[in-house]
């Protein structure tokens, strides 16, 4: 790291008291030392950095007990200044001070015969400032402490918060020693006061509750999200119900931040507008696209022949980044063949569902909102226009979903309701009606629903908005839907089915239901979390099936 | 007064398995569909057995058939039926979907052809959802009573059995314990108290569920009615000797394959007799079933003649130029439907003397009966048929016209109603 060298470069500066010295740790802050008390301020000149960090520290603070210095390290590590102005500079500095403070205990040397071991498996940055940590420890009492530190010197506690789980290989591992201790192996989401930026230098430590002390190097890092979300989804998919303790207590704080991560990661590349879209637009549809491209062909065939789409702002979201220019080459031909403007934004990487919409309606300017998948094809024109009047007619309409038919004209959607078997906790979604035809008369009442689906909703844009939209914390979706209408009940708007326009959802069977277990489990689990209370009151004035059928 | 709803249940739909009781089920539904004030929904299995993919969408086991609003199909895996208990594994069926579907239905009656791949929970859930539901279900065969098949026939020497016990079901299958068919037994008969009325289509079929233990109060025979075609098929152009002999129906060992086989090898050289297969399914019997089923065939030419698979609107054609039909089942049977087709174009039959066959059938007065699963007095039957015009001549005045669909539909109206009536009485005094 050569921004770490350059920046203990120089000699130590005298300042105008004579007892307060200065090193510059990164562009932005500067350490001063006087009295024996260590700080961090932004520097104040533009002077190089000129102190000799090390041999500073060393004279001024060598001196002081062990748990002083791991204090003082730990202190600046968590500086307000150090999250004001992140560098890698900066860490490498505190790195450096954390070298030179820390005291070193003993390494641990995992043996069968001594009772006092440790591991940490991984440590992955959910973050720059939260992290998620595996691992185990086995002492002679199970009391002792483990404290993971950052390579800036930040030091957590992490056995005071852990999940803590039986772990048969440990418990095998030391049987020669014919201890009573039990679920050695911890896990733990932590959050750290300001970000540490380095991948390698954690350091665990584990003291024991009779005072001996051992230390571990932690393997690197791991970074990348989509591998981050894997493995904690594993491990909520390995210790119990996937909606237990460890989630409640970590995985979701851990995969929350994660997806809010991820669609930051994800931002607005390019925007390509093909022909000229209309002036005041009076609906807004967004279409996000994922892999399969080929539907939107039949979309423009029935909306290019549909008099409503004059008013319309086409855009489409392309959530497979690695599709552009397949979408781009397939864009010009359709609007070549069909003459239909419309917009394609590209993303510089996957936001998945809920995200490719946000951006979406970024790019848009409507008044309303049509969020609408590409797998939903409309039967007949005047669809629109059906809709945007059933909405206006509506006082405090939240959000408005139309009858879904699969190919066979069996319905896919005549809204949503909230299903709980008996005995259980959690709540799914249900559909009414799914599977019964398309003229089952008691799916062809217009009705206000507990929910609607978003691969077609009109919505006004101001009432998204209000309510904060589609939410990002679920795992590759299912539920950002009802979330968005349950936030809309809760504020006081009624969602509506509208049996007289309907369009075919092509609703796919493509995934694979094993890997999606898990992250399926914990999306409801959240679900259920964030939203159970409200929804055992909504349920409690609707009827699911009812004896709606008319003879 | 709003529509009588019912609701039919069918283990099969006919444009997807090819069956009597599914051509029935959807023949019974058309007619039904016809009456004013009768609104009939059909519900009919399908599954990967017999479909060639997953036809359910995600999240739900139904979806509709064509057209019609009224008409569904229940997808199940085979793979989670209980071919034993006849039970799915899968319980979401019945506590989730199944009653969400009756309560959207709403149906008066439930009238059941068959809860096979469905499983019998079914009808527990029915009374369950809908306690006022008059719940109806037609009896095809044995397998509420018998694991082998549902055929009643033991698994050894092919001999016919007259009635179920956990130890003489032990006795066909050793590795099943008597105390496995017991809860069987148990369990079958504990969802079955929930059905009002049992059809029986044949005298014979009531008989061995009355000794199994349904009550008489509760099972009448019903014989199927049936949609006749426009037309009946025109006689033979050679009527002076009836030597075409026509077989119907899937080609297996229960349906007594080998039997009309072997009695044909055994024909007197000397008799023009000459036996025409219409058969299907051939495909789906054991391997060794179809390799001793070639290995009879190879020496026949001449005397058998293989036409394949069939469709119902075909049969006047295939009846044209035969003179007789051919029932050789091992087993009990309960009332083939080829019986009523064959009489509908004026064919006398020959069949074995026991079951459904030999009721429906009256020897000497419309068709003649050999000794079931016997080749050798099947193959005298055949020569006294084959060379006797005025035999065939008499037996075909003798035929009557089968059990037609609107007298059917008429009795079952007024059953319907009566247990409607009923289960409000149990209503009230419950």
């Amino acid at each position: 790291m050569p921004e770490m060298v350059k920046a203990k470069k120089g000699n130590p500066r005298s300042s105008g008291r004579a007892e307060e010295q200065t090193a510059r740790l990164s562009a932005d802050v500067e350490l001063t030392l006087a009295a024996g008390e260590v700080e961090l301020r932004e520097s104040k000149t533009a002077d190089e950095p000129n102190g000799s960090l090390k041999a500073l520290l060393r004279d001024e603070l060598a001196a002081l007990d062990a748990d002083r210095r791991n204090k003082i390290s730990a202190g600046l590590a968590a500086s307000p200044l150090v999250a004001e102005h992140p560098s890698l500079p900066l860490s490498g500095s505190l790195y450096e001070i954390r070298e030179v403070l820390r005291e070193r205990l003993p390494a641990c040397a995992v043996d069968a015969r001594q009772p006092v071991g440790l591991a940490v498996e991984q440590i992955l940055a959910i973050d720059e400032r939260s992290f998620w940590v595996s691992g185990w420890m086995h002492d002679e009492d199970g009391e002792g402490a483990v404290t993971l530190v950052s390579p800036e010197g930040a030091r957590v506690e992490v056995t005071k918060t852990a999940f803590r789980f039986e772990r048969p290989d440990v418990v095998q591992f030391y049987a020669p020693l014919r201890g009573t201790t039990r679920n050695h192996g911890f896990t733990a989401y932590f959050e750290l006061a300001a970000p540490s930026l380095l991948t390698d230098g954690w350091i665990a430590e584990l003291q024991t509750s009779d005072g001996v002390g051992v230390e571990i190097r932690c393997p690197a890092v791991v970074v990348d999200p989509l591998a981050i979300r894997a493995t904690i989804l594993g491990e909520l998919g390995n210790r119990g119900p996937v909606g237990g303790e460890l989630a409640a207590g970590h995985g979701r704080h851990a995969l929350t931040r994660l997806q809010e991560r991820i669609v930051a990661d994800s931002e607005i590349e390019s925007v390509d507008v093909y022909g000229e879209l209309p002036g005041g637009p009076a609906v807004s549809i967004v279409i996000p696209l994922y892999k399969r491209l080929d539907f939107i062909e039949h979309q423009f065939l029935q909306f290019s022949t549909d008099p409503d789409f004059a008013e319309v702002e086409l855009v489409f979201v392309l959530d497979s980044v690695e599709q552009k220019d397949e979408l781009a080459a397939k864009a010009r031909e359709l609007f070549a063949l069909y003459g239909l403007p419309f917009k394609v934004v590209n993303l510089t990487a996957g936001a998945g569902f809920a995200g490719a919409n946000r951006h979406g309606i970024e790019s848009s300017s409507a008044p309303q909102l049509l969020l609408l998948n590409s797998d939903v094809i409309p039967d007949r024109p005047g669809w629109l226009t059906a809709m945007r009047e059933f909405y206006a007619e509506q006082e405090g309409i939240g959000a408005l979903g139309p009858k879904l038919l699969y190919e066979d004209d069996s319905l896919q959607h005549a809204g949503l309701y909230f299903h709980r078997a008996p005995g259980a906790e959690l709540w799914e979604n249900a559909h009414f009606y799914k599977g019964l035809h398309r003229e089952f008369s008691a799916a062809n009442v217009a009705r206000p629903v507990p929910a609607v689906t978003a691969a077609c909703m009109l919505i006004d844009r101001e009432r998204y908005e209000e309510v904060g939209g589609l939410p990002l914390h679920y795992v590759q979706g299912d539920y950002e839907d009802s979330e968005l209408c349950l936030r809309l009940s809760k504020a006081g708007y009624e969602n509506w089915y509208l049996p007289q326009v309907e369009l075919y959802h092509l609703e796919g069977q493509s995934y694979v239901p094993d890997t999606r277990r898990v992250p399926s489990e914990y999306n409801m689990w959240l679900h259920s979390e964030i939203w159970g209370d409200r929804i055992e009151e909504l349920m409690a004035e609707f009827d699911p099936i009812g004896s709606q059928a008319t003879g | 007064m709003s529509d009588l709803r019912v609701l039919y249940v069918a283990h099969n739909h006919p444009t997807l398995h090819p069956g009597g009781a599914e051509a029935y089920s959807l023949e019974l539904y058309e007619a039904m569909r016809q009456q004013p004030g009768v609104e009939p929904v059909l519900l009919a299995r399908i599954g990967s057995n017999v479909a060639r993919r997953r036809v359910a969408h995600p999240g739900t086991p139904f979806s509709s058939v064509n057209d019609d609003p009224n008409q569904y199909f229940v997808f199940t895996e085979t793979d989670h039926f209980d071919f034993f208990t006849l039970t799915s594994r899968d319980k979401s069926l019945y506590s989730r979907h199944l009653t969400d579907f009756l309560l959207a239905q709403q149906p008066d009656v439930v009238h059941l052809q068959h809860t096979h791949f469905i499983g019998v929970d079914l009808l527990s859930q029915i009374r369950r959802v809908l306690p006022d539901a008059a719940i109806v279900y037609t009896l095809h065969e044995f397998l509420p009573i018998c694991n082998h098949h549902g055929q009643m026939v033991r698994t050894f020497a092919d001999e016919l059995c007259p009635e179920a016990s956990p130890r003489r079901c032990n006795e066909c299958f050793p590795e099943i314990s008597p105390q496995s068919f017991f809860l069987r037994e148990r369990f079958v008969k504990g969802h079955f108290a929930n059905v009002d009325r049992f059809l029986a289509p044949s005298a014979q079929l009531m008989d061995k569920y009355l000794r199994w233990g349904i009550g008489e109060q509760r099972i009448e025979v019903e014989e199927y009615g049936r949609l006749m075609p426009d037309r009946r098929a025109g006689d033979p152009a050679q009527v002076k000797s009836p030597t075409n002999i026509g077989f119907f129906g899937q080609l297996s060992h229960f349906k007594g394959a080998e039997v009309m086989m072997e009695a044909m090898a055994m024909v007197d050289p000397g008799v023009d007799a000459h036996l025409w297969l219409n058969g299907a399914n051939l495909e789906l019997q054991t391997q060794e079933f179809q390799e001793e089923f070639a290995r009879l065939q190879e020496g026949l030419r001449g005397r058998v003649t293989f036409r394949g698979p069939y469709e119902h609107s075909e049969l006047p054609r295939l009846m044209e130029d035969l003179h007789w039909a051919l029932i050789p089942s091992i087993w009990w049977e309960n009332s083939p439907l080829v019986i009523q087709e064959a009489f509908f174009h004026r064919r006398p039959i020959i069949c074995s003397d026991i079951g459904g066959m030999a009721e429906k059938v009256r020897d000497g007065i419309d068709g003649l009966h050999f000794r079931g699963g016997d080749p050798v007095s099947l193959a005298r039957t055949i020569e006294r048929a084959t060379t006797n015009p005025r035999l065939w001549r008499s037996l075909r005045e003798g035929v009557r016209d089968p059990y037609p669909m609107d007298a059917h539909v008429a009795k079952l109206l007024g059953l319907y109603e009566e247990t409607i009536e009923q289960r409000k009485g149990v209503a009230v005094s419950a």
